[in-house]
């Protein structure tokens, strides 16, 4: 039979080699780079068992469960998210491995779309579990079936650390048959599985040397890669897309290839640097290759010429190996940037974030924000969100500050604004912390954007989707619970009724305590809006702007021919029928049509 | 017409528009088409804020052998804008003598929004000289098959005359990627961008 061959994103090339591998659970918390890695499974392959769990901590549970159990396990998440998981894996890496267990964590180099550009290679070091670094899709796949190889052989835990570049790049990729491979069920072993001290003793020397055992295996293993060029005086140690940039050079210089970046080969590249007058790294962020071969006495130079930030494209190490010495002039011809207007995200047409927006910018108080799409209320001309630090950290956050700023005398009101995929991931504690030592006169309203999906990372389900019936399994009634949590204040509103919400929102600020208000409307990427579209009539507008300062994709200003100042308008292919803007105009400007038109 | 053929240096493509436009559909049926005529094909984009109205591009390479997915400045043989700023914003990782086809409506940033910048309308003068510069309204020509979702397949078609791939491959290519009610009114497109 011919060989199979396919196009394939990193995403979906780790898919099917879990596929591939006989994979059983697979388990994840949307974060981009890694969301089609699950999504992929959950469409290509039906009989893997596979859910985007609450939150990170618990997808690494749900893995933690299933390998226990003996079952191949996959557990994915933005770098970002193993943070999150962090509790419950570096004591779970103490256990001795049953299934095979892959942690897929998406590392962001240049931070494409993240809120830090952490190397999650030293927490999977710290946590004493090999590290593959895939370089494209056709390694993403034999390492996933790799990983979970060593997982088994050398009982531990281990890391695929792929960049948000692999995640998203195509390349060919030879397709196998899937394997069968059976799961062995949970035998009880309470010494090994209930990690309490004396338990925990001797699982420190097994971590230790499980490692040590993989390191003298590695040779024969045939991940890494050399490549000797004969007369070169030069090696270059590299792993991922770098190496792929490296070659798009071709320099005078020798290639050491990792698959596998923790634990080195280090007596291999000791006796190989011995033969060569330079050892050069190349890696992306932090110098983690380069502090192992420093530490076990091999010579080498890494970030001394290249950047510990962002990505290493093919000029940034053309530009490191010249500072280097290693090429001597660049034969390539660059083109001088030219200055272009910047274009930053913005809410969609339709989005019910704006409505909100648009009255908390008039409200001019401090707001403490979170993730997810409404982060982008931090950016120009919104500028409406003072803070983003990670999931749920709003509403801790302004509990801090509220008793900060009243220890100083100052009970200005403070607002948290948080959606409902954040407030379940881990937001629900956060808030429920906010009744300790309640002060009953402390001002904070907490705004909960109900959209009923997952919206930033693509629109993923979460436990309130259920009420727009798009095939949630989870049924939680947000207002419900927070009522039985214990909080007595709380008001829902329909935001695209612009003057009820923004008369319910400022009242709610006014109030000299705590209240919550949360906002129906959802995703207008989701759900779409079925309602006609709008137009302005220019001569009843009056310039004013208001429609504009909403920040609408299809609303800008415009000479209309016969009128001598400019006009709103509506591009009719992006408006789709929200009314908000309608809603601003002071003089009934905007107008509905009858049926949607594009032009 | 000047086709590329397989035995020359990688063909280099890059792709651009706004969040929502269809981009990382395009790369995947760009990729697809190239993989079937039998290039190596590697690609690359920038997903993440991909239909919050904020920039996204990717680039495409075919060749005998690619080895990074990444196009360097000065580099790229086409550009596919899929708007008039993108295109611009784009233009220096051409190389001299390349095309830029751009789709000429406009979708203004928030700076232009808020008018604390100026749209520039006047495309032709801030072109390079050096390049090729082709502009259709792929919009109204999308509408005149009614629907605003095909433009992007309507720029492959313009991008399919440049490119050593068959009719066939294009078309089984559009047929396996779009939803089925919606493979007529792609084909079409596809046709019509060819045409111009």
């Amino acid at each position: 039979m011919d060989k199979i061959i396919k196009m394939m994103t990193g995403n979906q090339a780790v898919a099917r080699g879990f596929y591939e591998a006989g994979g059983h659970v697979a388990a994840s918390y949307p974060g981009s780079p890694t969301v089609e890695m699950l999504e992929t499974i959950k469409h290509n392959y039906p009989n893997i068992y596979a859910e985007f769990s609450v939150n990170e901590k618990v997808a690494l549970e749900v893995g933690i469960g299933s390998s226990m159990a003996g079952a191949r396990s996959l557990v994915s998440m933005k770098h970002v998210g193993v943070n999150v998981a962090a509790d419950p894996l570096m004591t779970f890496t103490e256990t001795k491995t049953k299934g095979g267990f892959l942690l897929m964590s998406g590392d962001d180099p240049g931070m494409a779309s993240s809120q830090n550009e952490q190397d999650n290679r030293i927490l999977a070091k710290f946590a004493n579990m090999p590290i593959f670094d895939p370089s494209d899709s056709q390694e993403a796949k034999d390492y996933t079936k790799l990983g979970l190889l060593i997982s088994e052989r050398y009982e531990t835990p281990v890391m695929l650390r792929i960049t948000s570049r692999i995640c998203h790049s195509r390349t060919k990729v030879v397709l196998s048959q899937p394997e069968v491979v059976p799961i062995t069920g949970f035998q009880s072993s309470p010494t090994d599985y209930g990690m309490i001290p004396p338990n925990t003793f001797d699982k420190q020397y097994h971590m230790k040397t499980r490692i040590e055992h993989l390191e003298k295996d590695l040779e024969a293993l045939g991940v890494n890669d050399y490549t000797h060029i004969e007369g070169a005086e030069v090696l270059i140690i590299t792993s991922g897309l770098p190496y792929h940039n490296l070659k798009e050079l071709s320099a005078p210089v020798s290639i050491f290839k990792l698959g596998i970046v923790f634990p080195l080969p280090m007596s291999q590249l000791r006796e190989l640097s011995k033969a060569y007058k330079q050892v050069i790294v190349i890696e992306e962020m932090m110098p983690f290759i380069e502090d192992q071969l420093k530490l076990a006495g091999i010579p080498c130079e890494g970030k001394k010429y290249f950047s510990f930030t962002g990505e290493l494209d093919v000029s940034d190490i053309e530009k490191g190996l010249m500072n280097a010495g290693v090429i001597m002039q660049s034969l390539h011809e660059g083109q001088q940037d030219n200055a272009v207007m910047g274009r930053l995200p913005m809410f969609c047409s339709g989005c019910p974030h704006r409505p909100v927006f648009d009255i908390l910018k008039k409200s001019k108080k401090t707001v403490v924000g979170d993730i997810g799409c409404y982060s982008m209320g931090i950016l120009y001309p919104l500028e409406v969100l003072d803070t983003i630090i990670s999931m749920g950290a709003s509403l801790g956050m302004i509990k801090g500050m509220k008793k900060a700023q009243r220890l100083a005398g100052n009970n200005d009101p403070l607002i948290s604004v948080i959606g409902d995929g954040t407030f379940y991931h881990s937001g629900m504690t956060g808030l429920m912390n906010l009744l300790h030592q309640y002060d009953p006169t402390d001002n904070m309203t907490i705004l909960i954007l109900n959209n009923g999906t997952t919206a930033m990372t693509g629109g993923q389900p979460n436990a309130s989707s259920s009420a727009y019936s798009d095939g949630s399994d989870m049924r939680v009634d947000l207002t419900k619970l927070i009522e039985t949590m214990g909080f007595d204040r709380i008001r829902v509103v329909d935001q695209f009724n612009y003057k009820e919400a923004k008369r319910t929102i400022d009242e709610e600020i006014k109030h000299e305590g705590l209240s919550i208000v949360i906002t129906t409307r959802p995703c207008a990427l989701k759900y779409k809006i079925k309602e006609p579209n709008f137009y302005v009539d220019p001569k009843v507008c009056i310039g004013c702007r208001s429609c504009v300062k909403t920040n609408c994709p299809p609303i800008h200003m415009k000479a209309y021919t016969g009128i001598e100042k400019l006009k709103s308008s509506i591009d009719a292919s992006m408006c789709v029928g929200c009314s908000v803007c309608s809603q601003v105009c002071p003089v009934g400007a905007i107008k509905r049509r009858e049926v949607t038109r594009h032009e | 017409m000047n086709r590329q053929t397989i035995n020359s240096e990688p063909i280099n493509i890059i792709l651009a528009g706004v969040g929502g436009q269809g981009l990382v559909l395009l790369t995947d049926m760009l990729c697809e088409a190239g993989h079937r005529a039998g290039y190596d094909v590697k690609s690359n984009d920038v997903v993440g804020l991909s239909q919050r109205g904020g920039k996204v591009w990717g680039s495409v390479r075919l060749g005998q052998k690619v080895h990074s997915p990444n196009v360097r400045k000065g580099e790229a043989d086409f550009i596919l804008a899929l708007e008039p700023l993108e295109g611009l914003r784009w233009q220096s990782y051409l190389k001299s003598g390349g095309k830029l086809f751009v789709s000429t409506s406009e979708i203004y940033p928030v700076f232009a929004i808020s008018e604390q910048s100026k749209y520039p309308h006047d495309l032709e003068n801030h072109v390079r000289p050096d390049i090729v510069f082709i502009k259709h309204d792929i919009l109204s020509l999308s509408l005149k098959l009614g629907t605003v979702k095909v433009t992007n397949v309507m720029m492959m078609g313009l991008l399919a005359n440049h490119l050593d791939i068959s009719s066939q491959i294009w078309e089984s290519v559009i047929r396996e990627t779009v939803p089925e009610k919606f493979v007529d009114e792609n084909i079409k497109a596809f046709e019509l961008g060819k045409s111009l």
